[in-house]
C-alpha cells in the first residue's frame, strides 16, 4: 500500500510540473495556431536563469522566479513582434518549421554561451526529503507544486475574469469575429506569446532543482509536452493540466507494477488508445 | 536579398574557421570524441590527455623523426554521427590511425567503419564487449571491457567476510553498455545464488526515477547496483534513490557516471561512500603512475582518472606501433604496417601493461586483439568525502573501505 501511495504521489508531483511545461504550449496554440517547437528550449532558459541566479547572486530558485517569468514574457513578445509576426500570414507548416529553427538556434546559441556541460542546482534545504507519513516528498518538488498550482489557478482566473483574458479567449474561438468586435489581434497574439514564454520560463526555473540541465534538455522536455497537450486537447488550459498529472501518474504507476523498462511504452499506449477513442484529446475543442 | 547575403556571409566565415590548418607532414591519428552536446566534458578529458602525450613525444623527436598529431573530431555524443566522422577521418583527413570514440554504441559504429576501409582503431575507452568481441582484426582494445568492470566487486564480495550480499537489485540503462554490466554482475550473483530482487532497465536520461526507486524500496534490497553511462543519470538514480529512502548495505556504481568528478560535485554528501567498480586509472601506488599525476596536475589543474590515464596512454601505444612499422608514405600500405606492429605490442604504460591477445571474456565472448592483462586493470573505489578513492583489490588500494553503509537500514 506505502508503495501505491509513493508512487501516486510522486506521479502526481512530477505530473504537475509536466502540467505546467504544457499548458503555455496549449495557450499558445489556441490563439495563434502556432505550434511553438521552441517551448522545450524556453524552459531550458528559465532553467539557466535559476541556476545562474543561485550560482552568481545567491538568490534562491524559488525567490529568482520574480525576475525570470517577467524577463521571459518580455522576450516571448519582442519573439513575437521582431520574428513570429512576419511568417503567421505563411501557413501553419511553415511556422512549425520556423519554431523548429528557431529551437535549433537557442540550443545552439546556449551551447555556445554556457558550453555542454550539465550543471544541477544545488539547495541545501532539497538534500532530504519531507517524510509525511512514510511517504518520501522532496521539498524541491513539493515547493513546486505549490507554485505550480498558484501560478495555473492565476492564469485560470486571469483568462476567465480580465478583460485582456476575455480577449484572448476570444481570439481563440474565432480571431475573425473577436477582430469584428474590436478585439486587436495582432497585440493579443504578443501578448499570448508572452505568456507562454512567461510559463514555459516558470515551468523551467521550477523544474530546475529537481532535475539536471544542459543547451539541449529541451529536447527531451518537448516530445513529453506534445503528448500532454494532444492527450489534453490542443489548446485547452484544464486539458494540459488533467493530461500532465495523468501522464506523470501513469507513467509513475506503470514503472513500479510493470517495468521502468516500458515506462514510456505505457505512456505513448495510453495517449494512442485516448486519440483512438477521443481524437481530440479528453478536453479538446473538436477542431484543429 | 540583403539577408540572404549576410547569411552567406556567415556561412562560409564558419566554414573558413572549421578548416583545418595545412599542416607539414605529420603522423596523423584521428580520435572522433563528443566536443559539444551532453557528454562534451568527457570529449575535453581526452582532449587534454593526447595534447599532453603528443607534445611529449613530438618534444622528443617524435617517431623516427617525424611528428605526430591526433585530429579531433565531434560527434555529439551520436552514434551515426561517429560513423560519419569516422569515414571522413579515413577518406578525406587521411588519418593512418583511428582512436577514441568515448561511448560504446559510437565505439561499435566506428569499429565497424575501420573495419570495412581498413584502418587500425585503437580503444582507449569504450568498454562493450562488442567492440573487440567481433572478430574484427582492425580493432584493438587496451582497456578491460565491461563485463570485466564488476570483477573487482566481485573479489570484494567474496573476499571480505560477510560482504557477499543476502539480495541485489539492479538498475541499469537499456545500452549496450548498461546491459553488457549489469548481465556481468547478475551472472556473478546468480552463481553465488544471491537473489536478484530487481531487474530493471530504463532508457537513457530518464528525467524521474522515483518510480523505479519505489520499487526498489518495496523489496528492500541488502545491495544497490546501479549503471549508468550518463553522468546525468548516474546523478538522478543516486538522489532518487536516497530521497525515497533505498538503505541497502552497499551503493554500488560500474564506472560510466558513478566515476566521474562530478558525481561528487553535483550529489556533494549525497555521493558519500557510494562504490564504483570500473577500469583503474594505473596503478596509484605505482611511482611512474603517481609521477604522471603530478605532471598532469601541474599542466591542467585538474587530478587525472580513468580517462585522462587512458587516453594519454593510447598515444604512447600508436606511437610505439608506429615506431617499430617500416612507413612508406602510401597510407593504404602504412595502416597495414602499423596493424601487424600493434599485433606484436607488448609494453606498459602508465594505464598498466598491454599486449593483444584473443581469449574469452567472463561472460564467454571471443575477444579479438583485446588486451590480455584487462582482468588486473579492475578496481573497487569508492567516493569519500568527493574522492574517488581505491579500496579493492589491497594491492592498488589507496584507502580503507567504508562497509557497510553507516546509513543502512538493515
Amino acid at each position: 500500500m506505502e508503495t501505491f501511495i509513493q508512487s501516486v504521489v510522486s506521479g502526481v508531483l512530477t505530473g504537475s510540473l509536466y502540467a505546467m511545461i504544457g499548458v503555455g504550449l496549449t495557450v499558445v496554440f489556441g490563439v495563434m495556431r502556432i505550434i511553438n517547437l521552441a517551448h522545450g528550449d524556453l524552459v531550458m532558459l528559465g532553467m539557466y536563469g535559476a541556476f545562474w541566479g543561485l550560482t552568481l547572486w545567491r538568490l534562491d530558485p524559488f525567490v529568482s522566479i520574480l525576475l525570470w517569468v517577467p524577463l521571459l514574457f518580455l522576450g516571448g513578445m519582442l519573439i513575437y513582434r521582431f520574428l513570429l509576426k512576419a511568417i503567421i500570414p505563411g501557413g501553419e507548416l511553415n511556422t512549425l518549421l520556423y519554431t523548429a529553427g528557431l529551437s535549433l538556434l537557442i540550443a545552439n546559441l546556449a551551447l555556445f554561451v554556457w558550453s555542454g556541460d550539465y550543471r544541477t542546482i544545488k539547495l541545501p534545504y532539497a538534500l532530504s526529503p519531507m517524510r509525511p507519513f512514510g511517504i518520501a516528498v522532496p521539498v524541491p518538488l513539493a515547493l513546486a507544486f505549490g507554485l505550480a498550482i498558484l501560478i495555473t489557478a492565476g492564469l485560470s482566473l486571469f483568462l476567465a475574469r480580465t478583460d485582456l483574458g476575455r480577449a484572448i479567449r476570444a481570439t481563440s474561438q474565432n480571431p475573425e469575429a473577436a477582430a469584428l468586435m474590436g478585439v486587436n489581434v495582432d497585440r493579443i497574439s504578443m501578448v499570448t506569446f508572452g505568456l507562454g514564454s512567461a510559463l514555459a520560463g516558470a515551468a523551467g526555473v521550477l523544474l530546475a532543482p529537481s532535475l539536471y540541465l544542459y543547451p539541449t534538455v529541451g529536447e527531451i522536455l518537448i516530445v513529453k509536452c506534445f503528448v500532454i497537450v494532444v492527450l489534453g486537447g490542443l489548446g485547452s488550459v484544464v486539458g494540459a493540466i488533467s493530461g500532465g498529472v495523468l501522464l506523470g501518474v501513469v507513467e509513475s504507476l506503470g514503472a513500479v507494477y510493470v517495468s521502468v523498462a516500458y515506462k514510456d511504452t505505457i505512456g505513448f499506449a495510453l495517449f494512442m488508445l485516448v486519440l483512438l477513442f477521443r481524437p481530440s484529446g479528453l478536453f479538446g475543442v473538436g477542431k484543429s | 536579398m540583403r539577408r540572404l547575403c549576410v547569411f552567406w556571409v556567415l556561412l562560409s566565415a564558419t566554414v573558413f574557421v572549421s578548416a583545418p590548418a595545412p599542416a607539414q607532414e605529420t603522423l596523423k591519428i584521428g580520435a572522433p570524441q563528443p566536443m559539444t552536446g551532453p557528454d562534451a566534458p568527457f570529449g575535453d578529458k581526452f582532449k587534454k590527455a593526447y595534447g599532453m602525450a603528443v607534445e611529449e613525444i613530438n618534444a622528443k623527436g617524435g617517431v623516427n623523426g617525424k611528428k605526430i598529431e591526433v585530429i579531433i573530431e565531434d560527434h555529439q555524443a551520436k552514434n551515426q554521427l561517429a560513423a560519419t566522422v569516422a569515414e571522413k577521418l579515413i577518406t578525406q583527413t587521411k588519418v593512418l590511425v583511428l582512436t577514441g570514440g568515448r561511448a560504446s554504441g559510437q565505439a561499435v559504429e566506428i569499429a565497424s567503419v575501420a573495419q570495412r576501409l581498413k584502418t587500425p582503431y585503437v580503444v582507449d575507452h569504450p568498454s562493450a564487449d562488442i567492440v573487440t568481441a567481433k572478430g574484427f582484426e582492425w580493432v584493438f582494445r587496451d582497456n578491460p571491457t565491461g563485463s570485466i568492470y564488476p570483477q573487482a566487486f566481485n573479489k570484494f564480495i567474496s573476499e571480505v567476510p560477510g560482504a557477499m550480499p543476502k539480495s541485489a537489485a539492479v538498475v541499469y540503462d537499456n545500452t549496450v553498455f548498461g546491459k553488457t554490466i549489469a548481465n556481468s554482475a547478475m551472472t556473478f550473483l546468480k552463481s553465488k545464488n544471491v537473489p536478484i530482487v530487481n531487474d530493471e532497465a530504463y532508457a537513457v536520461n530518464s528525467l524521474d526515477f522515483k518510480p523505479v526507486m519505489t520499487k526498489v524500496k518495496a523489496n528492500s534490497p541488502d545491495f544497490l547496483l546501479l549503471v549508468a553511462v550518463a553522468t546525468t543519470d548516474a546523478i538522478l538514480l543516486t538522489r532518487h534513490a536516497k530521497e525515497i529512502g533505498v538503505a541497502p548495505r552497499a551503493f554500488v556504481g560500474f564506472g560510466g557516471g558513478f566515476g566521474v568528478e562530478d558525481f561528487a560535485k553535483e550529489l556533494g554528501p549525497l555521493s558519500q561512500n557510494v562504490f564504483s567498480s570500473a577500469a583503474w586509472s594505473g596503478n596509484p601506488n605505482d611511482p611512474a603512475v603517481k609521477e604522471f599525476y603530478k605532471k598532469f596536475q601541474t599542466k591542467y589543474g585538474i587530478f587525472p582518472k580513468e580517462h585522462e590515464v587512458e587516453g594519454y596512454s593510447i598515444v604512447y601505444i600508436i606511437a610505439d606501433a608506429m615506431r617499430r612499422a617500416h612507413l612508406t608514405g602510401n597510407v593504404e600500405a602504412d595502416r597495414e604496417a602499423i596493424r601487424q606492429a600493434l599485433l606484436k605490442t607488448d609494453m606498459t604504460t602508465v594505464f598498466g601493461k598491454v599486449k593483444f591477445g584473443n581469449w574469452a571474456g567472463p561472460l564467454g565472448d571471443k575477444y579479438t586483439n583485446q588486451n590480455i592483462y584487462s582482468p588486473e586493470h579492475s578496481v573497487l573505489a569508492q567516493w569519500l568525502d568527493g574522492k574517488l578513492l581505491n579500496v579493492w583489490p589491497k594491492a592498488n588500494a589507496e584507502t580503507g573501505y567504508v562497509f557497510p553503509d553507516p546509513t543502512s537500514k538493515r
